[in-house]
């Protein structure tokens, strides 16, 4: 009797584990131990830490409340209807590297390496590594040798989302120095289903190389909606509304070291520019 | 024709001599299906252990792993049983052994590969069949065919389509993603703004003056072959060879140059990587830091330079309100590039003799002190000053400019692994 109870309550437990290892954790890397600490007990309890973060989202309240009253957005709405060009990330000096997480296949096994500094005189980013695409040998995994760079999700006061809106402009536009290696470019705009949750919209930017800086202006509409890396039949164009990050992914099969440097990312209106998007929206996979 | 290609094995159409047997492709029409033996059964019946497919690949091709004896390991395959049993597995130790045979790139082999399967076997013939995944092992592996062809970027042609039809019928799996990749490849093609000639020459010079006017970002730039590649013998026998160095200038960079203030030194920095698909090579460039702005000069146009035209317009143009085409970016002064070049060893002997190569063309070269930072990294810090001495070396409180890690970098692997975000080693 007593082993009946035990064993269930093991069974609830697990599954309990179970869930909060996939939901929470994210990904787990196969081969992994799960962890069977409960929620509660990751949570870090300081109290030095806990008044400063109190400070920090009281003044970002105060801020966005009386942002209001000077305009959407916080600008005067003259200036909001107006804007032609909104530079979004501008690499100089350290504290511009606070908003981008960058990761590589370390994570499920790989050998690749990414790492992320500061340019000459504070002045660009430069994304750095090298790439190996030798899979896990975990026999699950088939293809490696990625790494990527993503902007972190802009939080307003109490780590609430805050989301880009560019829906005034219609051109993405960087400033880069590569190596002459091939990288994709992910947008991630917001979803409101689970399944949309790894929903990318992708496009191609190549670098030329050398020691030239190198103008790159992508049109919105022609960013391709991928789901894990598998271009989707059911294609629409990019909603600019409510945007949550944007990163880079470089994956080309060529082993060995790369670098790309950044100087900056902005967002501009091309009003020469009408298309509304590149690829054909018709069903491309009618039922059988 | 159209009805063969539906199956029909006598067909009364006019012209139309392919009769071919039920449950095979007309291909193999030609040829009767014998029993070739190129591997002795009798033995492997006798011990009785696991077999793989992938042993006959090693037992047929022993000697030398070619197309033609991977097309022959498929021939062997084909041929022992006209129900092909184990095809499946034999396709996948086919597709895993085909970058040591060298074939990954070749669609012929690949519609060789389709077509070891049985055909029309798998298409289904009713509902009910088309309901339920009809022969979901076969659709996969054939959708895992036409992945690695995708990986590999391969177009698949007509006689892809047509086979993936007979074997699977219209509206299988292995169809729908050929269908997919026939609608994206095209689109993706050609969209490349700095294409790259595939395949890329194999000369070191020719691969040199290729990388070098991609780099340029100028037409009319002119690149120099300075050194061709040659071997030399010296009196006790040894043998030195020498590299290649190929340098490029445009007449803007030659301008540059000349206006350069001689008091100040130009720096050869390298080497820099550049990927081309999946050779990367190395270039080294000359350059010079920013004037301050102190010894900035304004350059003054002289208006009877050109008649057509005014070169300096004072006119004010009334921008709308907001009409702002510029980022609002501080400009970037890295200072001037003079001069690129390539070359298989960059040690300062050879640079040298690059720089003494550019100053035929640029006579101020031979009075501005010349600087040599080649990789930090691996290689210390060679500062030299070239020709008239005197001049003091200029603090340099800038770090190295696009640090880059050549491929042999050992720091590169050693490097322990560090918190994401911290500034990783400078390399």
């Amino acid at each position: 009797m007593q082993l009946i109870a035990k064993l269930i309550k093991i069974n609830l437990i697990a599954k309990l584990t179970f869930n909060q290892a996939l939901t929470q954790m994210g990904y787990r890397r196969p081969g992994q131990p799960r962890e069977d600490k409960p929620p509660w007990w990751r949570v870090k309890f300081d109290l030095s830490k806990g008044l400063k973060g109190m400070k920090r989202h009281f003044t970002l309240l105060k801020e966005e409340f009386f942002a209001q009253f000077i305009g959407p957005m916080g600008k005067p709405i003259i200036e909001h209807m107006l804007e032609q060009n909104q530079v979004l990330w501008e690499f100089r000096g350290p504290h511009s590297l606070q908003e981008w997480t960058i990761s590589c296949d370390r994570e499920i096994g790989g050998k690749s390496e990414i790492y992320l500094k500061v340019g000459r005189n504070n002045e660009t980013c430069l994304l750095y590594g090298t790439l190996c695409s030798d899979p896990p040998k975990d026999g699950e995994t088939r293809y490696s040798g990625y790494c990527t760079m993503r902007a972190k999700q802009p939080l307003a006061s109490f780590d609430r989302k805050r989301y880009h809106d560019w829906s005034s402009f219609n051109t993405l536009h960087l400033r880069i120095r590569g190596d002459g290696r091939p990288w994709m470019i992910n947008v991630i705009a917001e979803t409101y289903y689970t399944h949309q949750k790894d929903d990318m919209y992708s496009y191609f930017l190549y670098t030329r190389g050398g020691p030239y800086w190198q103008d790159v202006k992508i049109p919105f509409s022609k960013f391709f909606l991928a789901h894990r890396g598998r271009v989707q039949d059911d294609q629409h164009e990019l909603w600019l509304d409510k945007i949550n990050a944007i990163g880079f992914t470089l994956g080309d099969k060529a082993d060995g070291p790369f670098q790309l440097e950044i100087d900056f990312i902005g967002v501009c209106k091309d009003y020469a520019h009408t298309e509304d998007f590149a690829y054909e929206k018709y069903k491309r996979n009618p039922e059988v | 024709c159209f009805c063969c290609l539906r199956g029909n094995n006598n067909c009364a159409e006019p012209g139309c001599s392919v009769l071919r047997q039920f449950r095979c492709s007309p291909a193999s029409a030609k040829s009767q299906p014998e029993h070739v033996r190129f591997v002795n059964d009798n033995d492997t019946k006798k011990t009785k252990s696991l077999v793989t497919q992938e042993d006959l690949f090693e037992q047929v091709a022993k000697e030398s792993k070619t197309k033609a004896t991977f097309n022959q390991v498929i021939d062997v395959f084909t041929k022992r049983d006209i129900r092909r049993r184990g095809h499946v597995e034999f396709i996948y130790a086919a597709l895993k052994k085909m970058p040591e045979f060298g074939v990954e790139r070749d669609l012929t082999v690949y519609n060789k590969l389709l077509d070891v399967f049985p055909k029309e076997v798998f298409v289904p013939r009713n509902f009910i069949q088309r309901m339920f995944n009809h022969y979901p092992r076969q659709q996969e592996c054939g959708v895992q065919v036409l992945e690695q062809m995708e990986s590999y970027g391969i177009m698949p042609n007509i006689e892809t389509k047509v086979l993936l039809v007979q074997i699977f019928g219209e509206k299988s799996h292995p169809i729908r993603k050929y269908q997919r990749i026939m609608y994206w490849f095209p689109k993706f093609k050609h969209v490349n703004p700095f294409p790259i000639p595939q395949p890329l020459p194999e000369d070191a010079v020719d691969l040199a003056v290729l990388s070098l006017t991609r780099i340029a970002n100028d037409l009319d730039a002119k690149t120099t072959v300075y050194q061709l590649p040659f071997t030399d013998i010296t009196e006790s026998g040894e043998e030195i060879s020498f590299p290649h160095i190929v340098g490029i200038q445009s007449p803007n960079q030659m301008e540059l140059l000349a206006k350069h203030n001689p008091n100040r030194p130009v720096f050869v920095e390298g080497p820099f990587p550049l990927w081309l698909k999946k050779t990367c090579v190395y270039y080294y460039i000359l350059r010079a830091d920013p004037t301050p702005p102190e010894e900035k000069e304004e350059e003054v146009y002289d208006p009877e330079r050109c008649f057509y035209y005014p070169l300096q317009l004072d006119l004010d143009l009334d921008r709308d309100l907001g009409d702002e085409e510029n980022f609002d970016v501080d400009d970037l002064d890295e200072g001037p590039v003079f001069a690129m070049c390539m070359t298989s060893r960059g040690d300062q002997t050879t640079l040298n003799q690059w720089i003494s190569g550019l100053q035929q063309n640029n006579p101020i070269l031979g009075r501005i002190p010349t600087l040599f930072r080649l990789d930090a990294g691996t290689r210390e810090l060679e500062g030299v000053a070239d020709t008239e001495a005197g001049h003091s070396h200029r603090p340099h409180p800038q770090s190295q400019r696009e640090d880059g890690p050549p491929a042999e970098d050992p720091e590169v692997a050693v490097e322990e692994e560090k918190p994401r975000r911290s500034q990783g080693m400078k390399q």
